[in-house]
């Protein structure tokens, strides 16, 4: 069994849905009784198998790899040493796998010991985001609650059971979050996140109006240089002074459209130590909003369209509960707009339409999606963001 | 669909919409009548638009495979191998 390793507080909890067998409470012991696979391999399956691999890892100063969902372990060389490679499943590219140093893990970790809070696991558990939940819960002495697998109906469940206080989420968890708990009750949240990809206003609006007493915050983050900063205001994108005098020791520039910072915590850097976080951005009077992806750009008749961009104007029409643009390739124009849209229960197709027609009217024709589509819902990725890929 | 609704009639339905979209009215096709030569009062935005639509009414994309050439009516509804 060996000692309780120092990043689980003797408080933290693990509920864990069972299937159809019920809810599990994992504590520090039941934890320990697990030993790691010959070849440092662990399936990411669950939260719980996450935990017992980490703690077993370091029990015997291993490696460990957790493998996502249909992941494949070929290459893999376990080496001495405790570290924990990861897959990455990018929304565009190819999975890749990245190694990290569990004390660089812990160190991201914020928050006080609470044990009064609850954390719901919206994200796969073998996902960087996930275990960042997973070791801030763990540390903090939290109760964490896991449905492995679910939908987000089932999240809503779980979270109004446990009465869960504090959940992290993509903005795409969020809108359809907020439509699953539409029309029953709502757990009492003290502190909502967003990360992973641009908020919008209209999502966090609605979250202050659904959660009124809640710290509401939406992260920005890059591959290479890690979480950047948090945004608290409530406002979508961030404030344009940023600019200039940079946030915590972080500097930020604009280059052709695209933002660019300076972090003493960047992995790489160029020689002059700026980073392009491929993130398109525009200066609207004090704020700077995202605008989506360089590498989302298509071009629609020789007209250059960021799909992300007109997904944040639909997602502000009234009515519109989530939207998702997509590129799809044209023999006559080259791409072609398309937009899937879930509207919102209370709402008639023609005014919604005609509303849409209002706010694409300000855009370029090529950037108007020409087919929209209605419909209920639109599947999230593992990563728990939408997928961008093109349509096949 | 009755069977007898040819590939011609669909695509005079849509574009008709597309058209009408615009405030326009599609003057009468015919399998001659010509996409982008004046005679309609579309662009090549409304003409990939009409692609995307067929696709979706009819489950086939003709262009998956790479660029096929038409110009007229006829020679796009030829491209939809099975009737709809």
């Amino acid at each position: 069994m060996g000692n309780r390793p120092s990043w689980i507080h003797p408080a933290f909890c693990l509920l864990e849905r069972d299937g159809d067998a019920g809810w599990t409470a994992w504590r520090w012991p039941d934890l320990a009784d697990h030993g790691l696979p010959s070849d440092g391999v662990v399936v990411a399956a669950s939260a719980s198998a996450v935990l017992r691999g980490v703690v077993a890892a370091e029990r015997d100063n291993r490696a460990i790899l957790l493998l996502r969902h249909g992941g494949d372990a070929a290459g893999w060389l376990g080496e001495p040493g405790f570290a924990v490679t990861l897959e990455s499943s990018g929304t565009t590219g190819l999975p890749k796998r990245v190694r990290h140093t569990f004390n660089r893990l812990q160190g991201r970790v914020r928050g006080r010991v609470d044990p009064s809070v609850r954390w719901l696991m919206t994200y796969d558990a073998g996902a960087f985001a996930g275990l960042q939940v997973l070791l801030t819960a763990a540390m903090t002495g939290a109760t964490l609650v896991s449905v492995p697998g679910a939908g987000v109906q089932e999240l809503a469940e779980a979270a109004r059971l446990h009465a869960v206080t504090h959940i992290s989420g993509t903005p795409s968890f969020w809108r359809a979050f907020l439509m699953a708990l539409a029309g029953g009750g709502t757990p009492p949240l003290r502190s909502i996140t967003l990360g992973g990809e641009a908020a919008d206003q209209a999502v966090l609006d609605r979250l202050a109006a659904a959660f009124p007493l809640a710290r509401l915050r939406h992260i920005y983050a890059s591959t290479e240089a890690g979480a950047v900063f948090g945004v608290s205001d409530g406002r979508a994108g961030f404030p344009a002074r940023w600019l200039d005098e940079g946030v915590d020791d972080v500097s930020l520039r604009v280059c052709d459209g695209v933002l660019e910072l300076r972090s003493p915590r960047a992995m790489t850097a160029a020689g002059d130590g700026w980073l392009s976080t491929g993130d398109l951005v525009t200066r609207v009077g004090d704020r700077v909003l995202f605008a989506g992806r360089v590498d989302g750009v298509v071009n629609v008749g020789g007209v250059k369209v960021s799909p992300e961009a007109v997904e944040q104007r639909l997602l502000a029409v009234p009515g519109v509960a989530e939207v998702l643009v997509q590129a799809k390739p044209n023999p006559i124009t080259g791409f072609l707009l398309t937009a899937q849209i879930v509207p919102a229960s209370d709402v008639e197709e023609t005014v919604l339409r005609a509303r849409m027609r209002d706010a694409l009217a300000e855009l370029v024709p090529a950037a108007r999606p020409r087919v929209i589509t209605l419909t209920d819902r639109i599947p999230l990725a593992i990563t728990g963001k939408k997928g961008r890929k093109a349509q096949p | 669909m009755s069977e007898t609704t040819t590939m011609f009639d669909v695509i005079s339905e849509e574009l008709a919409r597309i058209v009408a979209d615009k405030g326009e009215r599609l003057p009468s096709l015919s399998l001659d009548t010509v996409f982008l030569g004046g005679e309609l009062p579309i662009d090549s935005l409304d003409l990939a638009t009409l692609l995307v639509v067929l696709e979706q009414r009819t489950g086939q994309d003709p262009f998956r495979d790479g660029l096929r050439q038409f110009t007229t009516v006829g020679e796009l509804a030829a491209l939809y191998p099975v009737r709809v």
